[in-house]
Protein backbone atom coordinates (compact mmCIF):
# COMPACT_ATOMS: atom_id res chain seq x y z
CA UNK A 1 0.00 0.00 0.00
CA UNK A 2 1.03 3.22 -0.50
CA UNK A 3 2.06 5.56 1.76
CA UNK A 4 0.49 8.38 -0.53
CA UNK A 5 -1.85 8.57 -3.06
CA UNK A 6 -2.88 11.23 -5.15
CA UNK A 7 -4.95 11.29 -8.01
CA UNK A 8 -5.71 13.37 -10.75
CA UNK A 9 -5.65 16.96 -8.57
CA UNK A 10 -6.88 19.85 -9.80
CA UNK A 11 -6.87 23.36 -7.94
CA UNK A 12 -7.91 26.79 -9.07
CA UNK A 13 -7.10 30.37 -7.98
CA UNK A 14 -10.24 31.91 -8.82
CA UNK A 15 -10.02 32.07 -12.72
CA UNK A 16 -6.25 30.46 -12.74
CA UNK A 17 -5.65 27.17 -12.79
CA UNK A 18 -2.46 26.05 -10.69
CA UNK A 19 -2.99 22.26 -10.91
CA UNK A 20 -4.50 20.56 -14.18
CA UNK A 21 -4.40 16.98 -13.31
CA UNK A 22 -1.64 15.97 -11.20
CA UNK A 23 -1.04 12.32 -9.78
CA UNK A 24 1.73 11.08 -7.00
CA UNK A 25 2.15 8.36 -5.34
CA UNK A 26 4.60 8.16 -2.69
CA UNK A 27 5.95 4.61 -1.19
CA UNK A 28 7.08 4.45 2.23
CA UNK A 29 10.98 5.35 2.87
CA UNK A 30 11.09 7.21 -0.93
CA UNK A 31 12.25 10.59 -0.81
CA UNK A 32 11.06 12.49 -3.51
CA UNK A 33 12.35 16.01 -4.81
CA UNK A 34 9.66 18.17 -7.13
CA UNK A 35 11.94 20.80 -8.93
CA UNK A 36 10.72 23.01 -11.65
CA UNK A 37 9.95 26.93 -12.42
CA UNK A 38 8.35 29.25 -10.05
CA UNK A 39 4.60 28.97 -10.75
CA UNK A 40 4.18 25.76 -11.76
CA UNK A 41 2.35 24.63 -9.16
CA UNK A 42 4.81 23.18 -6.67
CA UNK A 43 4.22 24.34 -3.86
CA UNK A 44 0.58 24.53 -4.28
CA UNK A 45 0.67 20.36 -4.54
CA UNK A 46 2.15 19.81 -1.34
CA UNK A 47 0.01 22.11 0.07
CA UNK A 48 -3.15 20.51 -1.08
CA UNK A 49 -1.42 17.20 -0.08
CA UNK A 50 -1.59 18.02 3.91
CA UNK A 51 -4.99 20.22 3.24
CA UNK A 52 -3.43 23.77 3.62
CA UNK A 53 -5.30 24.15 0.58
CA UNK A 54 -8.45 22.60 -0.88
CA UNK A 55 -8.54 20.87 -4.03
CA UNK A 56 -11.18 21.28 -6.41
CA UNK A 57 -11.15 17.76 -7.81
CA UNK A 58 -9.41 14.64 -7.53
CA UNK A 59 -8.63 12.50 -4.70
CA UNK A 60 -5.82 11.75 -1.97
CA UNK A 61 -5.17 8.81 0.33
CA UNK A 62 -2.86 8.48 2.88
CA UNK A 63 -1.90 5.04 3.81
CA UNK A 64 -5.18 3.84 2.22
CA UNK A 65 -7.09 6.29 3.86
CA UNK A 66 -9.30 8.56 2.16
CA UNK A 67 -8.71 12.13 2.83
CA UNK A 68 -10.74 13.77 -0.18
CA UNK A 69 -12.38 12.30 -3.33
CA UNK A 70 -14.61 13.42 -6.19
CA UNK A 71 -18.36 13.28 -5.40
CA UNK A 72 -21.00 12.60 -7.27
CA UNK A 73 -21.34 15.94 -8.82
CA UNK A 74 -17.55 15.70 -10.03
CA UNK A 75 -16.05 17.78 -7.85
CA UNK A 76 -13.89 17.00 -4.07
CA UNK A 77 -15.64 16.15 -1.27
CA UNK A 78 -13.57 16.03 1.85
CA UNK A 79 -13.64 13.25 4.58
CA UNK A 80 -15.14 14.19 8.41
CA UNK A 81 -12.94 16.92 9.36
CA UNK A 82 -11.81 14.52 12.67
CA UNK A 83 -10.94 11.78 10.49
CA UNK A 84 -8.89 14.36 8.14
CA UNK A 85 -7.04 15.82 11.58
CA UNK A 86 -5.87 12.36 12.37
CA UNK A 87 -4.39 11.94 8.63
CA UNK A 88 -2.81 15.11 8.71
CA UNK A 89 -1.02 14.03 11.90
CA UNK A 90 0.75 11.49 9.80
CA UNK A 91 2.34 14.52 7.96
CA UNK A 92 5.14 17.21 9.14
CA UNK A 93 5.31 19.96 7.46
CA UNK A 94 8.63 22.67 7.28
CA UNK A 95 8.04 25.85 5.64
CA UNK A 96 10.24 27.90 3.88
CA UNK A 97 9.86 31.39 6.49
CA UNK A 98 10.31 28.69 9.50
CA UNK A 99 6.91 30.25 10.94
CA UNK A 100 8.72 29.42 14.61
CA UNK A 101 6.29 30.65 16.93
CA UNK A 102 8.66 33.97 17.76
CA UNK A 103 7.33 34.43 21.72
CA UNK A 104 7.97 30.70 22.40
CA UNK A 105 11.54 29.53 23.28
CA UNK A 106 12.83 26.63 20.76
CA UNK A 107 12.03 24.10 24.09
CA UNK A 108 8.30 25.50 24.06
CA UNK A 109 8.19 25.70 20.09
CA UNK A 110 8.95 21.61 20.12
CA UNK A 111 6.42 20.77 23.25
CA UNK A 112 3.17 23.07 22.24
CA UNK A 113 1.69 20.45 19.83
CA UNK A 114 2.70 16.96 21.84
CA UNK A 115 1.10 18.86 24.95
CA UNK A 116 -1.89 20.97 23.29
CA UNK A 117 -2.71 18.17 20.41
CA UNK A 118 -1.61 14.43 22.25
CA UNK A 119 -2.26 15.89 25.73
CA UNK A 120 1.23 14.21 26.87
CA UNK A 121 2.78 15.48 29.94
CA UNK A 122 5.15 17.99 30.03
CA UNK A 123 8.12 15.98 31.53
CA UNK A 124 7.75 13.45 28.67
CA UNK A 125 7.38 16.18 26.00
CA UNK A 126 10.35 18.13 26.98
CA UNK A 127 12.67 14.68 26.96
CA UNK A 128 10.91 14.19 22.88
CA UNK A 129 11.81 17.79 22.46
CA UNK A 130 15.27 17.48 23.75
CA UNK A 131 16.39 14.53 21.99
CA UNK A 132 15.04 16.14 18.49
CA UNK A 133 17.23 19.16 19.62
CA UNK A 134 20.10 16.83 19.61
CA UNK A 135 19.43 15.16 16.86
CA UNK A 136 19.53 18.39 14.73
CA UNK A 137 22.80 19.84 16.89
CA UNK A 138 20.80 22.22 18.77
CA UNK A 139 20.69 21.37 22.26
CA UNK A 140 22.33 24.60 23.69
CA UNK A 141 19.53 26.73 22.16
CA UNK A 142 16.62 24.90 23.69
CA UNK A 143 16.08 28.19 25.94
CA UNK A 144 16.97 30.93 23.69
CA UNK A 145 14.26 32.51 21.37
CA UNK A 146 13.42 32.10 17.41
CA UNK A 147 15.42 35.76 17.03
CA UNK A 148 18.47 34.78 18.58
CA UNK A 149 18.69 32.14 16.17
CA UNK A 150 20.55 32.23 12.69
CA UNK A 151 17.86 31.57 9.47
CA UNK A 152 20.05 28.04 9.32
CA UNK A 153 19.17 27.40 13.19
CA UNK A 154 15.49 28.41 12.77
CA UNK A 155 15.03 26.09 10.12
CA UNK A 156 16.85 22.98 11.96
CA UNK A 157 14.30 24.14 14.78
CA UNK A 158 11.25 24.07 12.33
CA UNK A 159 12.40 20.44 10.88
CA UNK A 160 13.05 19.25 14.71
CA UNK A 161 9.17 20.87 15.80
CA UNK A 162 7.56 18.68 12.57
CA UNK A 163 8.94 15.61 13.58
CA UNK A 164 7.92 15.38 17.13
CA UNK A 165 3.93 14.64 16.25
CA UNK A 166 6.39 11.75 14.64
CA UNK A 167 5.03 11.57 11.52
CA UNK A 168 5.24 8.88 8.81
CA UNK A 169 5.76 11.73 6.03
CA UNK A 170 7.67 14.94 6.15
CA UNK A 171 7.01 17.43 3.41
CA UNK A 172 9.44 20.47 2.86
CA UNK A 173 8.22 23.31 1.26
CA UNK A 174 11.12 25.06 -0.11
CA UNK A 175 13.17 24.69 2.82
CA UNK A 176 16.24 26.27 2.13
CA UNK A 177 15.01 29.10 -0.06
CA UNK A 178 14.46 32.03 2.44
CA UNK A 179 18.80 31.05 3.58
CA UNK A 180 21.83 32.56 2.89
CA UNK A 181 23.96 30.85 0.69
CA UNK A 182 26.01 29.91 3.55
CA UNK A 183 23.30 28.35 5.90
CA UNK A 184 21.84 26.16 3.62
CA UNK A 185 24.04 23.25 3.96
CA UNK A 186 23.33 22.95 7.78
CA UNK A 187 19.86 22.36 7.00
CA UNK A 188 20.36 20.13 4.01
CA UNK A 189 22.69 18.28 6.20
CA UNK A 190 19.71 17.82 8.74
CA UNK A 191 17.55 16.54 5.74
CA UNK A 192 19.94 14.19 4.89
CA UNK A 193 20.51 12.75 7.87
CA UNK A 194 16.47 11.97 7.81
CA UNK A 195 16.65 10.00 4.71
CA UNK A 196 19.39 8.05 6.21
CA UNK A 197 16.88 7.03 8.89
CA UNK A 198 14.71 6.20 5.55
CA UNK A 199 11.94 8.45 6.71
CA UNK A 200 9.14 9.57 3.70
CA UNK A 201 10.16 12.91 2.70
CA UNK A 202 8.65 14.99 0.00
CA UNK A 203 10.84 17.92 -1.11
CA UNK A 204 9.85 20.63 -3.30
CA UNK A 205 13.20 22.58 -3.78
CA UNK A 206 15.83 24.53 -6.04
CA UNK A 207 18.80 22.57 -4.93
CA UNK A 208 19.80 20.32 -7.86
CA UNK A 209 22.52 18.72 -5.71
CA UNK A 210 20.83 17.81 -3.25
CA UNK A 211 18.37 16.50 -5.30
CA UNK A 212 20.58 14.73 -7.00
CA UNK A 213 22.30 13.62 -3.92
CA UNK A 214 19.61 12.37 -1.67
CA UNK A 215 16.41 12.17 -3.83
CA UNK A 216 15.32 8.61 -4.80
CA UNK A 217 13.17 10.06 -7.65
CA UNK A 218 12.83 13.66 -9.06
CA UNK A 219 9.54 15.06 -9.82
CA UNK A 220 9.48 18.07 -12.44
CA UNK A 221 7.01 20.29 -12.74
CA UNK A 222 5.71 23.15 -15.09
CA UNK A 223 2.81 25.04 -15.63
CA UNK A 224 0.61 23.00 -13.19
CA UNK A 225 1.48 19.59 -15.00
CA UNK A 226 4.09 16.65 -14.30
CA UNK A 227 6.51 17.16 -17.21
CA UNK A 228 8.46 14.05 -16.05
CA UNK A 229 9.99 12.02 -13.42
CA UNK A 230 12.38 9.52 -12.69
CA UNK A 231 15.26 8.45 -11.03
CA UNK A 232 17.37 11.76 -10.38
CA UNK A 233 19.97 10.51 -12.82
CA UNK A 234 17.28 10.45 -15.36
CA UNK A 235 15.47 13.60 -14.95
CA UNK A 236 18.55 15.54 -14.35
CA UNK A 237 21.20 13.98 -16.24
CA UNK A 238 19.35 12.53 -19.35
CA UNK A 239 15.66 14.62 -19.30
CA UNK A 240 13.67 13.51 -21.91
CA UNK A 241 11.53 16.06 -22.31
CA UNK A 242 12.65 19.69 -24.09
CA UNK A 243 11.02 21.97 -21.40
CA UNK A 244 13.02 19.82 -17.99
CA UNK A 245 15.95 20.19 -20.59
CA UNK A 246 15.98 23.88 -21.15
CA UNK A 247 14.93 24.72 -17.21
CA UNK A 248 17.68 22.78 -16.32
CA UNK A 249 20.02 24.93 -18.29
CA UNK A 250 18.96 28.06 -16.86
CA UNK A 251 19.51 26.91 -13.45
CA UNK A 252 22.76 25.24 -13.23
CA UNK A 253 23.78 28.31 -16.06
CA UNK A 254 22.82 30.67 -12.44
CA UNK A 255 25.05 28.44 -10.00
CA UNK B 1 -0.86 77.01 51.08
CA UNK B 2 -2.90 76.80 53.41
CA UNK B 3 -5.89 77.23 50.91
CA UNK B 4 -4.65 74.50 49.14
CA UNK B 5 -5.30 72.20 52.37
CA UNK B 6 -8.66 73.33 52.61
CA UNK B 7 -9.40 72.25 49.00
CA UNK B 8 -7.70 68.93 49.21
CA UNK B 9 -10.45 66.50 51.08
CA UNK B 10 -13.14 67.54 48.41
CA UNK B 11 -10.69 67.12 45.74
CA UNK B 12 -9.22 64.08 46.90
CA UNK B 13 -13.28 62.59 47.63
CA UNK B 14 -13.24 63.61 43.41
CA UNK B 15 -10.36 61.65 42.69
CA UNK B 16 -11.23 58.58 44.08
CA UNK B 17 -14.60 59.39 41.81
CA UNK B 18 -12.26 59.42 39.02
CA UNK B 19 -10.40 56.31 39.81
CA UNK B 20 -13.06 54.24 40.48
CA UNK B 21 -14.99 55.36 36.82
CA UNK B 22 -11.04 54.66 35.06
CA UNK B 23 -10.35 50.96 36.95
CA UNK B 24 -13.77 50.20 36.27
CA UNK B 25 -14.27 50.85 32.94
CA UNK B 26 -10.77 49.19 32.21
CA UNK B 27 -12.27 45.95 33.61
CA UNK B 28 -14.70 45.47 31.58
CA UNK B 29 -13.71 47.37 28.28
CA UNK B 30 -10.47 45.27 27.67
CA UNK B 31 -11.97 41.94 27.70
CA UNK B 32 -14.89 43.10 25.79
CA UNK B 33 -12.41 44.58 23.35
CA UNK B 34 -11.01 41.62 23.01
CA UNK B 35 -13.81 39.69 21.85
CA UNK B 36 -15.15 42.18 19.49
CA UNK B 37 -12.17 42.76 17.83
CA UNK B 38 -12.25 38.76 16.98
CA UNK B 39 -16.30 39.14 16.53
CA UNK B 40 -15.22 41.97 14.11
CA UNK B 41 -12.99 39.48 12.20
CA UNK B 42 -15.76 36.45 12.33
CA UNK B 43 -16.50 34.74 9.23
CA UNK B 44 -19.75 34.23 10.45
CA UNK B 45 -20.51 37.63 8.48
CA UNK B 46 -23.48 38.92 9.83
CA UNK B 47 -21.46 39.33 13.34
CA UNK B 48 -18.65 41.12 11.30
CA UNK B 49 -21.23 43.83 9.73
CA UNK B 50 -22.87 44.15 13.29
CA UNK B 51 -19.45 44.55 15.08
CA UNK B 52 -18.25 47.28 12.03
CA UNK B 53 -21.69 48.75 12.30
CA UNK B 54 -21.21 49.01 16.24
CA UNK B 55 -17.83 50.74 15.58
CA UNK B 56 -18.94 53.27 13.67
CA UNK B 57 -21.55 54.54 15.79
CA UNK B 58 -19.68 54.44 18.98
CA UNK B 59 -16.54 55.71 17.55
CA UNK B 60 -18.57 58.38 15.58
CA UNK B 61 -20.39 60.15 18.26
CA UNK B 62 -18.80 62.20 20.81
CA UNK B 63 -18.51 60.34 24.04
CA UNK B 64 -20.62 63.30 25.73
CA UNK B 65 -23.12 62.96 23.46
CA UNK B 66 -23.09 59.51 24.63
CA UNK B 67 -23.04 60.22 27.84
CA UNK B 68 -26.08 62.51 27.70
CA UNK B 69 -27.89 59.85 25.87
CA UNK B 70 -27.40 56.45 28.55
CA UNK B 71 -28.57 59.02 31.37
CA UNK B 72 -31.30 62.22 30.29
CA UNK B 73 -32.10 60.00 26.44
CA UNK B 74 -33.12 56.96 28.59
CA UNK B 75 -34.79 58.69 31.05
CA UNK B 76 -36.48 60.45 28.58
CA UNK B 77 -38.05 57.42 27.61
CA UNK B 78 -38.86 56.21 31.19
CA UNK B 79 -35.61 53.94 31.65
CA UNK B 80 -33.96 55.16 34.61
CA UNK B 81 -29.97 54.09 34.91
CA UNK B 82 -27.77 55.80 37.99
CA UNK B 83 -25.60 58.05 37.37
CA UNK B 84 -22.96 55.51 37.96
CA UNK B 85 -23.83 52.89 35.58
CA UNK B 86 -25.22 55.11 32.98
CA UNK B 87 -21.08 56.12 33.54
CA UNK B 88 -20.38 52.97 33.03
CA UNK B 89 -22.42 51.85 30.07
CA UNK B 90 -20.85 54.85 28.09
CA UNK B 91 -17.77 54.32 28.62
CA UNK B 92 -17.20 50.71 28.79
CA UNK B 93 -19.19 50.80 25.21
CA UNK B 94 -17.30 53.59 23.65
CA UNK B 95 -14.30 52.43 24.86
CA UNK B 96 -14.43 49.02 24.32
CA UNK B 97 -15.18 49.89 20.43
CA UNK B 98 -11.65 51.61 20.34
CA UNK B 99 -10.28 49.14 21.29
CA UNK B 100 -11.92 46.61 19.61
CA UNK B 101 -10.66 48.38 16.07
CA UNK B 102 -7.18 48.13 17.88
CA UNK B 103 -7.68 44.25 18.81
CA UNK B 104 -8.53 43.79 14.97
CA UNK B 105 -5.61 45.35 12.99
CA UNK B 106 -3.55 43.78 15.57
CA UNK B 107 -4.78 40.18 14.85
CA UNK B 108 -4.89 40.99 11.23
CA UNK B 109 -0.76 41.89 11.70
CA UNK B 110 -0.15 38.45 12.36
CA UNK B 111 1.72 36.58 9.61
CA UNK B 112 -0.29 33.90 7.81
CA UNK B 113 2.48 31.57 8.27
CA UNK B 114 1.52 31.34 12.22
CA UNK B 115 -1.43 30.02 11.97
CA UNK B 116 -0.68 27.84 8.86
CA UNK B 117 2.60 25.92 11.14
CA UNK B 118 -0.35 25.95 14.05
CA UNK B 119 -2.50 24.29 11.87
CA UNK B 120 -0.58 21.65 10.52
CA UNK B 121 0.93 21.17 14.06
CA UNK B 122 -3.39 20.14 14.49
CA UNK B 123 -4.02 23.27 17.04
CA UNK B 124 -7.50 23.71 16.86
CA UNK B 125 -8.94 27.40 16.20
CA UNK B 126 -9.09 28.06 19.62
CA UNK B 127 -5.73 27.05 20.23
CA UNK B 128 -4.11 28.91 17.48
CA UNK B 129 -5.95 32.17 19.29
CA UNK B 130 -5.53 31.68 23.04
CA UNK B 131 -1.67 30.21 22.81
CA UNK B 132 -0.29 31.22 19.39
CA UNK B 133 -2.22 34.68 18.20
CA UNK B 134 -3.15 36.83 21.04
CA UNK B 135 0.16 36.44 23.17
CA UNK B 136 1.79 37.86 19.82
CA UNK B 137 -1.15 40.63 19.79
CA UNK B 138 -0.93 41.81 23.16
CA UNK B 139 2.80 42.56 22.38
CA UNK B 140 2.22 44.44 19.26
CA UNK B 141 -1.03 46.55 20.65
CA UNK B 142 0.93 48.19 23.88
CA UNK B 143 1.61 51.04 22.36
CA UNK B 144 -2.02 52.10 21.41
CA UNK B 145 -3.55 50.57 24.26
CA UNK B 146 -1.71 52.87 26.36
CA UNK B 147 -2.62 55.79 23.89
CA UNK B 148 -6.08 54.68 24.59
CA UNK B 149 -5.45 54.50 28.57
CA UNK B 150 -4.29 57.91 28.87
CA UNK B 151 -7.26 59.30 27.13
CA UNK B 152 -9.47 57.38 29.24
CA UNK B 153 -7.83 59.32 32.72
CA UNK B 154 -8.57 62.53 30.95
CA UNK B 155 -12.15 61.91 29.37
CA UNK B 156 -13.46 60.72 33.21
CA UNK B 157 -13.65 64.43 33.09
CA UNK B 158 -16.35 64.17 31.03
CA UNK B 159 -18.78 62.78 33.52
CA UNK B 160 -19.51 66.39 34.95
CA UNK B 161 -22.08 66.78 32.38
CA UNK B 162 -24.42 64.58 34.39
CA UNK B 163 -23.28 66.10 37.45
CA UNK B 164 -20.73 63.67 39.22
CA UNK B 165 -18.82 64.44 41.44
CA UNK B 166 -15.57 63.59 40.04
CA UNK B 167 -12.15 65.51 40.52
CA UNK B 168 -12.44 68.33 37.54
CA UNK B 169 -15.78 68.83 38.85
CA UNK B 170 -14.95 69.41 41.93
CA UNK B 171 -12.36 72.06 41.04
CA UNK B 172 -15.03 73.43 38.89
CA UNK B 173 -17.34 74.02 42.41
CA UNK B 174 -14.51 75.42 44.23
CA UNK B 175 -13.08 77.79 41.06
CA UNK B 176 -16.38 79.28 40.44
CA UNK B 177 -17.46 79.63 44.87
CA UNK B 178 -14.03 81.21 45.17
CA UNK B 179 -13.74 82.96 42.50
CA UNK B 180 -9.71 81.81 41.42
CA UNK B 181 -8.37 78.98 38.97
CA UNK B 182 -5.93 77.43 41.69
CA UNK B 183 -8.70 74.32 41.85
CA UNK B 184 -7.95 73.76 37.95
CA UNK B 185 -4.38 73.90 38.32
CA UNK B 186 -4.68 71.21 41.63
CA UNK B 187 -6.75 68.94 39.35
CA UNK B 188 -4.26 68.98 36.52
CA UNK B 189 -1.91 68.15 38.81
CA UNK B 190 -3.89 65.16 39.82
CA UNK B 191 -4.54 64.23 35.90
CA UNK B 192 -0.43 64.70 35.28
CA UNK B 193 0.55 62.37 38.42
CA UNK B 194 -1.87 59.71 36.67
CA UNK B 195 -1.11 59.87 33.52
CA UNK B 196 3.07 59.49 34.90
CA UNK B 197 1.93 56.22 36.18
CA UNK B 198 0.05 55.28 33.32
CA UNK B 199 2.79 56.11 30.94
CA UNK B 200 5.40 54.21 33.40
CA UNK B 201 3.32 51.31 34.05
CA UNK B 202 2.88 50.93 30.22
CA UNK B 203 7.02 51.58 29.81
CA UNK B 204 7.47 48.66 32.22
CA UNK B 205 5.14 46.30 30.44
CA UNK B 206 6.50 47.01 26.98
CA UNK B 207 10.48 45.84 28.87
CA UNK B 208 8.76 42.81 30.28
CA UNK B 209 7.24 41.98 26.87
CA UNK B 210 10.66 42.84 24.63
CA UNK B 211 12.38 39.07 25.62
CA UNK B 212 11.07 38.11 22.04
CA UNK B 213 10.96 40.00 18.76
Amino acid sequence: MAMLQATDIHKKFGHLKVLKGVSLQVEKGEVIAIIGPSGSGKSTLLRCLNRLEKIDQGCIEIEGETMVDNGPKGWAVYSDEKDIERMRRKMGMVFQNFNLFPHKSVLENLMLAPVLVNGMDKTEAEKIARELLDKVGLSFKADNYPFELSGGQQQRVAIARALTLNPSIMCFDEPTSALDPELTGEVLHVMRDLALEHMTMIVVTHEIGFAREVANRVIFMDDGLIVEQGTAEEVLLNPAQERTRSFLGTVLMAR
Amino acid sequence: MDYVLTLMPSMLKGWTVTLQIFFIVLIFALPLGVIMGIARLSAFKPLAWFMELYVWLFRGTPLLLQLLFWYFGLMAVGIRLEREMAVYVAFVLNYAAYLAEIFRSGIQSIDKGQYEAADVLGLNRKQTMSKIVLPQVFKRVMPPIGNEVINLVKDTALVYIIAMSELSRAARIHAVRDENLIPFAIAAVFYLLMTAIVQQFFKWLESKLDYYR
